[in-house]
């Protein structure tokens, strides 16, 4: 590669990209300029206004002239209008907070979502809540604008034309008497059930039309996972697994951090043994895995592995550590058995080694997880593992997850299809799910469903299946809904509307329950809410024997939004014919496809969501899109680079994509990320990305994420992707090795830290100032970051979009450099590209003391609070820039454009989308420079309860957007003057330093230096 | 004739200066009208509501009806359903009083005429500034006095930072009283 790099130097040298590793000269051209080429050049000429300078002063001159002629005295202010009955909970500018459930995924986070005025305009989670405690992912965060979202279905429609309700009701109800008559089915197609409710209600719905077949669907879920629990054990309530517990954590091909299962929850059990101040024991993380994804960012040691090699790589493993013994009595067939099977399989030794000696070490204090994508069998040969080494003990039984209504067999729903064709059945009811767009592309849902009379889809906006439907019904969003959820055992919430519907949309359980009653006028709006409180008073309130009344109950309940109480769980032994003993090798030309489930647009359920759109993507740091990521090894194979689109053949059907090359992935791996390519969606996610679920296969025998045997071809052609990893470079012109110099990323083993706790600051120079430094008194405020509880999640930078009414710029301007995310997540790589080694860094306004951005500003409009807040008024600003030119963090944000305007046709410019903005902060129009303020609307808040109540303000009384999204609690916030306060602990921390210390700026975000925790004899 | 600098004095410059000084003065005494400031501003309001009455002859707290006052950021203007916590029984034949009843029998909200207003990029809060003690007077004049409700002082960015620099001066009833915070962020976000 680049001979300037020598071996010593390679192991701390960061580089953000492959073009930086190589020193690109186009990269180096970049990062010597401030702003991207083309980013402040805009101008069309034909675009331009035609009227000249001189016409122009002319019309400006008349019309200051007719405008003072027009000036009365006063200027009319409006009117103020008070309501007439005030409710009595709302009080002008006054937040309200209402605990529910989120419906993002199947997972049910408990939430609190804020209102204003009675419009809900934050979504948070619910601190008390026992799975999620407080935190929600990304997903849940940007949901709020799909309550907003202009192109929601408004009305009920009969084949595209709008209709009301009772008419399709009418309609409705006379097939499914007919079909229930004539004997044939009625299909309801459903997602992953999570309410008892909903259960009770579908159940009500077979007993009254006993025709009726239940399909749960989902694009990947639990599916594999679970039924692989229920050959190994017999139930598919498989349980929790207590990470916090664990010292070995092995990771198969999972993104347990990631966006597996409730990560939420993963990642706060996993960072409580990253602990540098409580000084836990830290654990240590192997991750096997083909593509490269978060968890795998976070690994210790990364073991490149192909997905379609991981039965293999399970059985080596279960081979070796049975030599050492097993916590369960095998008998000798079955270790002859077992030692019969095929795991020859060429990987890198010296890490295996030490993953075998730290598993067999800590036997029962160790886990084995593997993905969701992996097939059956390996989850299976992983439950094994997990019993011979005793890890079962980290199973947590209390809090398992449920299945109330099993996922569809694969062969069901070839069955149904085949009875659609046939003509058998009368009705396929789509409760809030979009078959035809998840299922697999081989299946012809599409093409069935058109033979089928009944066509109904209820859905909050059209989709594919919608588009195929002859009654498309409109629900109402989560935030409008009533429901329960009990996933996870001994966990109950209860989720409740926090604003009356806002378009003539109806609860999903409503409409079905209407038509249970066969009559559309008894609908009422609250049919549901009656149902719910029925189902909860019968269920929930007799299982507890709570000893107060019902009523009382289901408030309090209401109130805190869950309910804990015991559950029973059965525990089985582990059922050895479940292993089987097939190699399950495939001949293969070594290239596999592996598809996973995308960060952010979940199943194509959030295409619409620009907010998550624009999230760069965790790893790659692409927006906008969805691409393939393969080896540099492999893209070197095939001649391509970034934006080259290959052509993919697998099952005889082909698809194009474009290319990320994404180092760390294995040799012949493709990843591409799942629920992009959406075709009926609105003007948000029209045209964005590309849908691999063509490629799926219907009838797979292990896993139909992981597609063996593909063949790759470049194609020539070119789609342009973009990626904000370059944008905001640090800027490195005159120092090459810059990122090891400068010390933007410090990290050490925790050896080191052991050996010498301060090991961090021995080359440390005193700094000095010529200035006399400012003193300052009372409240300083300042943050801290812990890298070493960072997953680069990006939960903050979307939690700070919601909170600080941040625009979506689109993917053009994304392209420009012009994102206006507040916070960055930079990701730096060392080691080599096949197996490097990743660093996290959010990087956010630092507000320095000294800071270089305010000297510059021509007007003043960028300068420092007395509690240490660099601050920025927009009023001020006259848009020179030249506060972002002097950042050296890079931090700044200028509006281009109007971007509310400007985006998609001013898509998200209108008076219902404006509903999501928090009031309290100003919306920033054209020409004015933005950034992290600390959230100085939270900490002026907290002052005024603090004047208030009479007392002085703390530190703690603020948490920032970030703080209080942030999953694992890395980011501490608070009074740095205060020494007994949680955030002066962190700044005198061992590990803390600050990014750019020696250009004595002295930023007010301290960092806390990641530990990798390396095996002692890995060195 | 050769035109002397005497000629390009008196000609040209001479009338030039005035015009300047002339259109100097016009512009600023316009835009320095109180007027301009919205003093003296009290426009018609859709029911002849007096404070005179209520605040002053019969005392009425002002918090009775601005409720939120001393808990939020907005004073608010009450609800048509406090006003008829009296006039369901009081004054019911009156003619403003029977345009009231018919206000909440109807469901609808008064549109009432503001007349404080400062720009909506500024964050004003009025807790913090009663709790500090600060007499709702000294920046609203003495409703107790005014039928018609009118503003009498500025609001104007100065006119708070005057108030913040020197609050013993603006404030001189209030016995303990600090500065002001007159950064940017005390009021801009």
């Amino acid at each position: 590669m680049n001979e300037n790099r020598n071996s010593n130097e390679l192991k701390k040298d960061y580089w953000k990209s492959l073009k930086d590793y190589n020193n690109d000269p186009d990269l180096l051209k970049i990062k010597a300029n401030e702003f991207l080429e083309g980013v402040t050049e805009d101008f069309d000429e034909s675009k331009l206004s035609g009227i000249s300078r001189r016409r122009f002063i002319a019309l400006l001159t008349a019309s200051t002239a007719f405008a003072a002629t027009a000036c009365t005295d006063y200027r009319d202010k409006g009117e103020i209008i008070p309501y007439n009955k005030r409710p009595e909970e709302i009080k002008p500018g006054k937040a309200n907070y209402y605990a529910s459930t989120c419906n993002g995924c199947s997972q049910s986070c408990g939430i609190l979502v804020k209102t204003r005025e009675g419009r809900p305009i934050k979504i948070d989670g619910n601190p008390e809540h026992p799975i999620n405690n407080g935190k929600i992912c990304s997903k849940g965060q940007a949901s709020i604008i799909n309550l907003y979202d202009p192109e929601r279905l408004k009305e009920p429609l009969i084949s595209g034309r709008k209709t009301g309700w009772s008419n399709i009701d009418k309609d409705v109800i006379t097939l499914l008497d007919n079909a229930k008559k004539n004997n044939k089915e009625i299909a309801i197609v459903t997602g992953k059930v999570v309410s008892p409710t909903v259960k009770k209600l579908l159940d009500d719905f077979k007993t009254k039309y006993s025709s009726t077949k239940i399909y749960s669907v989902e694009l990947i879920g639990d599916k594999l996972r679970s039924e692989a629990w229920f050959e190994s054990y017999g139930s598919y309530n498989y349980p929790a697994i207590k990470f916090d517990q664990a010292n070995i954590i092995l990771s198969l091909d999972s993104d347990f951090l990631g966006n597996e299962g409730n990560f939420i929850e993963n990642m706060q059990k996993y960072s409580s043994k990253r602990d540098v101040v409580n000084k836990v024991n830290f654990n240590r993380l192997y991750v096997a895995e083909g593509r490269m994804s978060a968890t795998g960012m976070m690994a210790d040691y990364r073991i490149s592995i192909s997905p379609d090699k991981q039965y293999q790589f399970v059985m080596m493993l279960i081979k070796e550590v049975l030599k050492s013994g097993s916590s369960i009595n095998l008998s000798n067939d079955f270790i002859t058995r077992i030692n019969s099977v095929n795991s020859s399989l060429k990987i890198d030794r010296s890490k295996v080694n030490l993953l075998l000696k730290d598993l067999i070490a800590n036997k029962g204090k160790s886990i084995v997880y593997a993905g969701d994508t992996l097939s059956k069998d390996v989850h299976v040969a992983v439950n094994f593992l997990n019993e011979i080494l005793g890890n079962t003990a980290l199973y947590d039984y209390s809090r398992v997850f449920k299945s109330f209504i099993p996922y569809a067999k694969n062969e069901e729903i070839i069955r149904l299809i085949d009875s659609m064709n046939d003509g058998n059945v009368d009705v396929v009811i789509h409760f809030d799910t979009n078959p035809v767009f998840i299922l697999p592309g081989d299946v012809g849902y599409e093409a069935a469903l058109k033979k089928v009379s009944g066509t109904i889809s209820l859905t909050e906006s059209e989709n594919e299946t919608s588009a195929v439907c002859k009654f498309v019904l409109p629900v109402n969003n989560q935030l409008e809904s009533w429901g329960d959820s009990n996933i996870r055992t001994g966990v109950y919430s209860l989720q409740q509307p926090v604003i009356s519907p806002i378009f003539n949309t109806r609860q999903k359980e409503s409409i079905l329950l209407t038509w249970l009653n066969g009559d559309p006028s008894l609908y009422t709006d609250d049919l549901y809410h009656k149902y719910l409180i029925n189902s909860f008073n019968t269920g929930i309130y007799t299982g507890i024997k709570n000893s107060a009344d019902e009523k009382t109950f289901w408030y309090s309940v209401l109130h805190d939004g869950f309910i804990t109480f015991n559950e029973e769980n059965k525990i089985s032994n582990f059922n050895f014919n479940a292993l089987t003993n097939k190699s399950n090798s495939i001949e293969s030309n070594g290239y596999t496809l592996h598809l996973t489930e995308s960060y952010f647009v979940g199943d194509g359920r959030f295409a619409n969501n620009g907010w998550l759109q624009e999230v760069p993507h965790p790893v790659s740091k692409v927006s906008w899109d969805n691409y393939a990521s393969v080896s540099p090894s492999l893209a070197k194979e095939l001649n391509v680079d970034m934006d080259d689109v290959i052509e993919l053949s697998a099952n005889g059907k082909t698809f194009n994509v474009p290319v990320v090359v994404q180092p760390g992935v294995a040799e012949k791996t493709i990843n591409i990320e799942l629920g992009y390519g959406r075709t009926v969606v609105g003007d948000v996610g029209k045209g964005i990305g590309f849908n691999p679920i063509i490629l799926m296969n219907k009838i797979s025998s292990s896993s139909p994420f992981v597609i063996s045997n593909i063949t790759i071809k470049k194609t020539g052609d070119k789609h342009k992707l973009v990626s904000t990893q370059e944008h905001h470079s640090l800027d490195d012109t005159f120092v090459k090795d810059f990122h090891r110099i400068r010390k933007i990323i410090q990290e050490g083993t925790v050896e080191e830290y052991n050996q010498d706790p301060h090991f961090l600051h021995h080359e440390k120079h005193e700094v000095f100032g010529i200035t006399r430094e400012h003193k300052y008194t009372g409240v300083k405020w300042a943050m801290s970051i812990d890298l070493n509880k960072c997953t680069s999640c990006t939960a903050c930078v979307t939690s700070c979009n919601v909170e600080n009414n941040i625009p979506v710029v689109g993917k053009d301007q994304v392209g420009r450099g012009r994102e206006m995310q507040w916070i960055r997540i930079d990701r730096y790589y060392s080691g080599t590209p096949e197996d490097p080694i990743v660093s996290n860094q959010p990087m956010l306004c630092q507000h320095c003391d000294n800071a270089p951005c305010e000297n510059v500003c021509p007007v003043n409009a960028t300068n420092h609070s007395p509690d240490g807040l660099n601050q920025m008024a927009y009023n001020r600003c006259v848009g020179t820039r030249y506060c972002s030119n002097n950042c050296p963090y890079k931090v700044r944000r200028y509006n281009f454009f109007d971007f509310r305007d400007h985006f998609a046709d001013e898509y998200y410019q209108n008076n219902l989308t404006a509903l999501v903005n928090n009031p309290e902060v100003t919306v920033r129009s054209r020409g004015v420079m933005e950034k992290c303020t600390f959230c100085i609307q939270r900490i002026m808040e907290a002052r005024s309860d603090a004047i208030t109540e009479g007392r002085e303000l703390k530190g703690s009384d603020v948490v920032t957007a970030c703080q209080q999204a942030c999953p694992t609690n890395a980011i501490v916030f608070g009074d740095m003057n205060d020494p007994e306060s949680k955030i002066s602990k962190m700044r005198d921390h061992n590990l803390a330093y600050h990014v750019l210390e020696e250009l004595n700026i002295k930023p007010n975000v301290t960092y806390i230096a990641k530990l990798r925790n390396t095996h002692p004899e890995g060195n | 004739m050769k035109k002397t600098v005497l000629d390009y004095a008196l000609k040209i410059r001479l009338p030039l200066t005035l015009f300047v000084i002339a259109t100097t003065f016009v512009l600023t005494y316009y835009i320095s009208r109180p007027e301009r400031d919205s003093i003296g501003y009290s426009p018609e309001q859709p029911i002849k509501f007096s404070h005179k009455l209520h605040a002053g002859a019969m005392a009425i707290d002002c918090q009775y009806c601005h409720t939120e006052v001393g808990k939020g950021r907005h004073a608010t203007i009450p609800s048509v359903n406090v006003c008829m916590n009296c006039h369901s029984v009081a004054r019911k034949d009156k003619p403003e009083i029977v345009k009231l009843t018919q206000y909440y029998e109807e469901g609808k909200p008064i549109p009432w005429k503001r007349i404080h207003k400062i720009p909506d990029y500024a964050y004003f809060n009025h807790s913090v500034h009663v709790n500090k003690g600060i007499d709702c007077t000294s920046c609203h004049g003495d409703i107790k006095e005014m039928d018609v409700v009118g503003q009498v002082r500025q609001f104007t960015m100065n006119a708070c930072l005057d108030c913040h620099r020197e609050p013993h001066k603006n404030l001189p009833y209030l016995e303990k009283v600090n500065n002001g915070p007159d950064n940017c962020w005390a009021c801009h976000r």
